[in-house]
């Protein structure tokens, strides 16, 4: 079997570090990117030194208009055909709607709704029709509920979330597998790390290490899996969510937007 | 008379300003005697494993130590000339400004190293919270250098080949102890990005001559071993983990001090060792044959589920924890090399420093 290869955006840090690494572990050739200066290189050239596979890395900005046939051409350039794209990479927020400028919002939209689509679309057009292409969408268990302070975040991966669905149905007869992962709260930012581990209860056991939702991830896009929610706890939560009725619902958030407001 | 004046008045300036001797001359003889390069070093976690073995190499250079510790008394406090015990703690800024008088270099090895606390706050408090206080108070007080004691565990698991010091993470940081250590490494970063001269070691797991602790595991172990209490290796044996011997990690730390660059991170270790090489090497130092069970990962991780619960239930201090169990699918190798080129850092070999531990461990 050839060596497949796969491209991870947002690679550097966090879930796409993991991503790479467990990859990396299942013999992947990898198309790693990044944003310049998020030391992406040290990280491409540990996994040169510790796995025999093909490793590329593409600093850039995904918000760059030409960032995106940037890549494409790169691979094209080089040979190389891309048969996984895990579309990483994605600007998180928890503040008031106001407290934020215009820009963060701009930022935060093109790279959690524009890159993804734009980049799908690419990836799409240079698969080999005859071999089995994977994609994987990050999208957030923010994106099936309200939760107050990521309303721009919550939307885009509600975007995240009906555009994989959609294309889950006109893509069924192909050899292209697409799927929606649904993670709750994962330890990755050193500011996380000190917030995550106050939490106590149900909200701890939301939480989960980067590299456990990588590997359950990758498993679940392999199988074919049209939704992944790594997690007992956050699977409970979806099922809780399909089984209560609208009003009840609204009073627990309702209820936990007061304990917001009053800290 | 030109021939007289000298011995008698302009040697013992000669004598001050070459300020590496000890002795000033008056009329031809000593009249007394000091040194006078003698620099001042507070030491904090002065009853720590490695920090008492620091404040004695310093004290034995012929620098005057002051030891930062919560109980003057301590047991552990090495008695010594040139060691000044200072009452003080790391969480009451306070008392570190008092102890930063007349200070020019810093050690901060203290910490909390423990692998559980009752209080799970206690391990951001003592290691991030504490560090950010010294750094803080050091600054205050224009100190010229504060080296940092880290640890390999910001690191944590490695893949095929020993990690150097700018290579990357792979796991989270479900292990309290690594993770507010890992943030109390980027609390040093911001003050030197401000201005604070500061270098960071990172020793792995050190070993050697010293009291038997809670944070000491690999002493835990090996006298564990002598007394014919500790029966087990972890899995399969072949997980390598490294292993620094204390007096290198010291002598480390005192170099980095020295000849460290600014803001960089400097690993103290030793030698790559199994699970089964270091046992072989404990029955060949200390000529005591026990038979070792291997116990499979799975089973060690499950019990360390019932330990949680166990904890959880009645808050005994657990024997092991989940995210301990996971990381014996690791291995943890670490390369010295950085700090053998620019600071001159040694290894003492595993089975020399493995029969001093035991000859040490056996008389305790």
């Amino acid at each position: 079997m050839p060596q497949l290869t796969a491209i991870i955006t947002g690679a550097s840090e966090g879930l796409g570090k993991s991503f790479a690494i467990e990859l990396a572990q299942r013999n992947f050739n990898l198309v790693l990117v990044a944003l310049p200066g998020s030391s992406l290189p040290q990280l491409a050239s540990y996994i040169r030194k510790n796995f025999n596979i093909r490793v590329d890395e593409l600093e850039m900005d995904l918000t760059d208009a030409d960032a995106y046939p940037g890549i494409f051409n790169y691979l094209h350039l080089t040979g190389i055909t891309a048969h996984m794209l895990i579309n990483n990479a994605g600007l998180g927020n928890w503040a008031w709607f106001e407290d934020k400028n215009i820009l963060f919002y701009k930022k935060q939209i093109e790279l959690n709704v524009i890159t993804p689509v734009l980049l799908t679309r690419l990836f799409l057009e240079q698969c080999d029709k005859a071999e089995t292409s994977y994609i994987l969408n990050v999208g957030s268990l923010g994106g099936l509920f309200v939760v107050p302070k990521k309303q721009v975040y919550g939307a885009t991966k509600s975007f995240i979330r009906y555009f994989t669905k959609c294309l889950q149905l006109e893509l069924s007869g192909s050899k292209v597998r697409i799927s929606l992962l649904s993670p709750g709260g994962i330890n990755t930012k050193p500011e996380l790390l000190v917030m995550n581990n106050k939490l106590k209860g149900i909200g701890k056991a939301t939480i989960m290490e980067a590299e456990d939702v990588a590997r359950i991830a990758i498993d679940g896009l392999l199988k074919g899996k049209k939704e992944i929610i790594p997690g007992l706890a956050n699977r409970f939560l979806v099922l809780l969510n399909s089984m209560l009725p609208g009003v009840v619902k609204e009073s627990i958030i309702r209820n936990r937007l007061k304990l917001i407001l009053k800290s | 008379m030109p021939k007289k004046i000298l011995p008698n008045r302009i040697l013992p300036l000669i004598l001050l300003t070459n300020s590496a001797n000890k002795f000033v001359l008056h009329r031809g003889k000593p009249i007394l005697s000091c040194n006078l390069s003698m620099r001042t070093i507070l030491v904090t976690g002065a009853t720590g494993f490695i920090g008492r073995q620091l404040c004695l190499a310093l004290a034995e250079q012929g620098n005057r130590v002051k030891a930062l510790c919560r109980n003057t008394g301590h047991p552990l406090l090495i008695k010594h000339p040139n060691i000044t015990p200072v009452q003080g703690d790391i969480l009451y800024p306070a008392s570190l400004k008092k102890a930063m008088q007349g200070v020019t270099e810093v050690y901060h090895t203290a910490a909390l190293a423990k692998m559980w606390c009752r209080n799970p706050d206690d391990f951001y408090e003592t290691n991030v919270t504490g560090t950010r206080n010294v750094l803080q108070a050091a600054a205050d007080a224009d100190v010229k250098r504060v080296v940092y004691t880290s640890t390999c565990g910001v690191w944590g698991p490695t893949l095929n080949f020993p990690l150097s010091e700018d290579e990357p993470r792979i796991v989270g940081f479900p292990i309290a102890y690594e993770r507010t250590k890992y943030l109390a490494e980027l609390e040093v970063q911001q003050f030197v990005n401000r201005g604070l001269d500061a270098v960071t070691v990172n020793p792995s797991r050190v070993f050697g001559e010293g009291p038997v602790t809670d944070s000491n595991t690999v002493s835990k172990m090996v006298g564990g071993y002598l007394k014919g209490k500790w029966r087990v290796i972890p899995g399969s044996g072949e997980q390598v983990a490294n292993y620094a011997y204390l007096p290198d990690v010291v002598a480390g730390h005192i170099a980095a001090m020295d000849k460290g660059i600014k803001g960089n991170r400097y690993i103290l270790g030793g030698e790559d060792i199994s699970f089964n090489q270091f046992f072989d090497t404990v029955k060949n130092v200390s000529g005591i044959k026990h038979n070792l069970v291997r116990v499979p990962q799975k089973v060690i991780k499950f019990y360390s589920h019932i330990e949680r619960v166990k904890t959880q239930l009645t808050g005994l201090p657990p024997f092991f924890l989940p995210e301990f169990a996971d990381r014996l699918k690791f291995d943890q190798k670490y390369s010295s090399q950085k700090a053998t080129t620019q600071l001159g850092y040694r290894i003492t070999p595993f089975a020399d420093a493995m029969q001093r531990t035991v000859n040490y461990l056996k008389q305790a």
